[in-house]
């Protein structure tokens, strides 16, 4: 007997009986639609990360000062900096030979009131980061300008907006505001207030508010705190280290560490990410597993109960020679035939699942007003997830069948050509 | 002589419930190669048992099969799986071809089984099916035809392995008495044609006569050792 005679005689077999079929090869469906779609989410939302982290550069570091231990006495306002990110280390690290730049970053608090004003209005901002080494943070799309040009680190004076807190104002012609004078108003809780001015100098797409040169953040943070040297008190609030390669950035992680500072690596945050995603992926996955065994139990059944059915055509097979093996291979392959056809619809399901929640996905992104990456895909199938599942489904079916495939093949010839 | 099937001492004990039945109590029974013999008697005599005892479908007790000049009640499966495939070719009372199959697909299916490629099954079951008469039937399926045409698919299903022996039990026990006859005539023709070693159980007489030497069979022994009809 052939496999093309197996797989003829099991299709046809399973043709006598479409609906029930169908019906157990649902649950497999099921199974493994939950499966696909939760390992394209995990494969997908992983692949969008590696792709953003890169974006970043894996190569890159960054440091935070150490900061007091939390307690009794000083768990109101910020801790104290006990390891400082000063200038004189920036020179330091940039003096090494993998290091290619060293960017200081100075974060103004949460707490600070920024108002802008334009031609006498004025609009509660937001100050973000210069950004002028391309993004720092994953699922951020890269900043453009406009008009104008980007503001760069080192960039006294000048400021640029965003095209939505411009939308916001009303105000459409971006290239007239170019050169124009406008002012940042602080206003601190001890009742001072100030105005600095500044020139526009570009318009930029992407978040609401607008960026300032390192120099700027540095003078509204020191007058927020009413300290003229911040900088030696305080020193950065971080510091970006881009070296030459991945494992120079690992060498020098390990050194800044024993000198007692906070370092982060891209990679680090990559590392444990992909840890998030994979304890995420082997939860939903093992939903998918418990819909698969439950599956397996009804195709058990249905082959149970096709034997049973088939017992006198059993009997027959073998008065006319058939071996114990080849009714064995017979209902084995047709418990696997149903595992298949109920991977295929899975597969095919989870895929249009995936789409659909995808969309669904980008649709609610641009509701909430959210920046929508090029070409994002939460869901991916790739080739060997839906031959993973193809393969696992069939396995299932052969595993569920094994059982009443031997029943099959140990009946009694005589007594199943008595079965009525 | 060529002999083709010798039991021994054949006995078959059933456990019925917490009682025994002995369907057969020692037969010896000899059959020359192209002999046609009827196996008659009673229900309950034990026709039926030594069919399958010499089919292979069903081991003895005690005593001894010997088809070919193999020992059957001693072997493993493997080989009375062989054995029916080669050596024996059953026709039943209840036809038993497969619903779903057409007259073709049925009379084939033994060499499936045996590996024999597709286009030599086709070619060796419509041989066949012209042979007992049907060969303008053969995409019918059993529902289609009649008892007489489905016993006749069923013979051809029988021969088509060639075997050395063809066991029918009660062959024409659904059909009518034209019919039964005419299916008889067609066995004593292939009998006679191809030297085909026949053993007919039945209890009819006249089914009976068609048979070179009739064998009785009460209380599970031969009664005569043979006669002529």
């Amino acid at each position: 007997m052939t496999w093309r005679d197996l797989f003829k005689t099991a299709l046809s077999n399973l043709g006598r009986h479409k609906v029930r079929t169908v019906l157990s090869s649902v649950g497999v469906a099921v199974g493994i639609l939950t499966m696909v779609t939760m390992l394209s989410l995990g494969v997908g939302v992983q692949r969008e990360m590696i792709r953003n982290f890169q974006s970043i550069g894996l190569e890159t570091l960054t440091l935070r000062p150490k900061f007091e231990e939390r307690s009794l006495f000083n768990q109101f306002g910020e801790p104290r900096r006990t390891k400082l990110l000063t200038p004189t280390l920036a020179d330091e690290l940039r003096a090494r030979p993998e290091v290619v730049k060293v960017t200081p970053r100075i974060y103004l608090p949460n707490s600070m009131r920024i108002s802008l004003r334009i031609d006498g209005h004025e609009v509660s901002i937001w100050v973000w980061d210069t950004d002028d080494e391309g993004p720092t943070e994953p699922f951020s799309s890269p900043v453009e300008a406009v008009a104008g040009r980007t503001i760069e680190s080192d960039d006294p004076g000048h400021i640029t907006l965003s095209t939505d807190l411009l939308e916001e104002m009303d105000i459409d012609d971006y290239q007239a505001l170019i050169g124009q004078e406008v002012e940042l108003v602080l206003r601190a809780p001890r009742g001072d207030t100030v105005a600095f001015p500044f020139t526009v100098v570009g318009v930029l797409n992407g978040r609401r508010g607008v960026r300032l040169g390192f120099s700027d953040q540095l003078a509204l943070k020191s007058w927020w705190y009413n300290d003229p040297k911040l900088l030696e008190t305080q020193g950065y609030d971080a510091l970006t280290v881009r070296t030459t390669s991945l494992s120079a950035a690992t060498r020098l992680l390990g050194d800044l560490e024993e000198q007692g500072f906070e370092v982060r690596s891209t990679k680090m945050m990559l590392d444990m990410a992909n840890r998030g995603i994979l304890i995420m992926q082997a939860m939903l996955g093992s939903v998918g597993l418990v819909a698969l065994l439950v599956a397996s139990l009804g195709i058990a059944n249905t082959m149970i109960m096709a034997v049973y059915e088939r017992t006198k055509e059993i009997g027959v097979l073998k008065a006319v020679g058939a071996a114990p093996r080849q009714i064995r291979g017979l209902f084995i392959i047709e418990a696997a035939l149903i595992g298949l056809i109920g991977g295929v619809a899975g597969t095919v399901g989870g895929w249009l699942l995936g789409l659909g929640l995808n969309r669904l996905i980008v649709v609610i992104m641009a509701w909430q007003e959210l920046t929508i990456p090029q070409n994002i895909h939460f869901f991916a199938l790739s080739w060997w997830l839906v031959a993973l599942a193809l393969a696992f489904a069939t396995v299932v079916g052969l595993l569920a069948g094994l059982y009443p495939a031997a029943r099959a093949a140990r009946l009694d010839p005589l007594e199943a050509l008595r079965h009525e | 002589m060529d002999i083709v099937v010798r039991t021994v001492g054949l006995t078959r004990r059933y456990k019925m419930g917490d009682a025994f039945v002995d369907a057969l109590r020692g037969v010896d029974l000899t059959i020359a190669r192209g002999e046609f013999v009827a196996l008659v008697g009673p229900s309950g005599s034990g026709k039926s048992t030594v069919l399958n005892l010499i089919g292979g479908l069903d081991r003895p007790t005690s005593g001894q099969v010997w088809i070919n000049g193999t020992e059957l009640s001693a072997s493993d499966e493997r080989t009375l799986t062989r054995h029916r495939r080669q050596q024996v070719g059953f026709v039943f009372q209840s036809f038993n071809l497969l619903p779903r199959l057409t007259a073709e697909e049925n009379v084939a299916l033994p060499l499936m089984f045996s590996g024999v490629p597709e286009k030599e099954r086709q070619a060796r079951a419509r041989a066949l099916l012209e042979r007992v008469g049907l060969g303008p039937r053969l995409t019918h399926r059993p529902t289609q035809l009649s008892g007489g045409e489905q016993q006749r698919v069923a013979i051809a299903r029988a021969l088509v392995g060639q075997p050395a022996l063809l066991l029918a039990d009660e062959p024409t026990g659904n059909l009518d008495t034209a019919i039964g006859a005419e299916i008889m005539a067609l066995l004593k023709e292939l009998n006679q044609e191809r030297g085909l070693t026949l053993l007919v159980v039945t209890h009819d007489p006249e089914v009976a006569a068609f048979a070179d030497r009739i064998v009785r069979l009460r209380d599970g022994r031969v009664q005569e050792g043979g006669g002529r009809p």
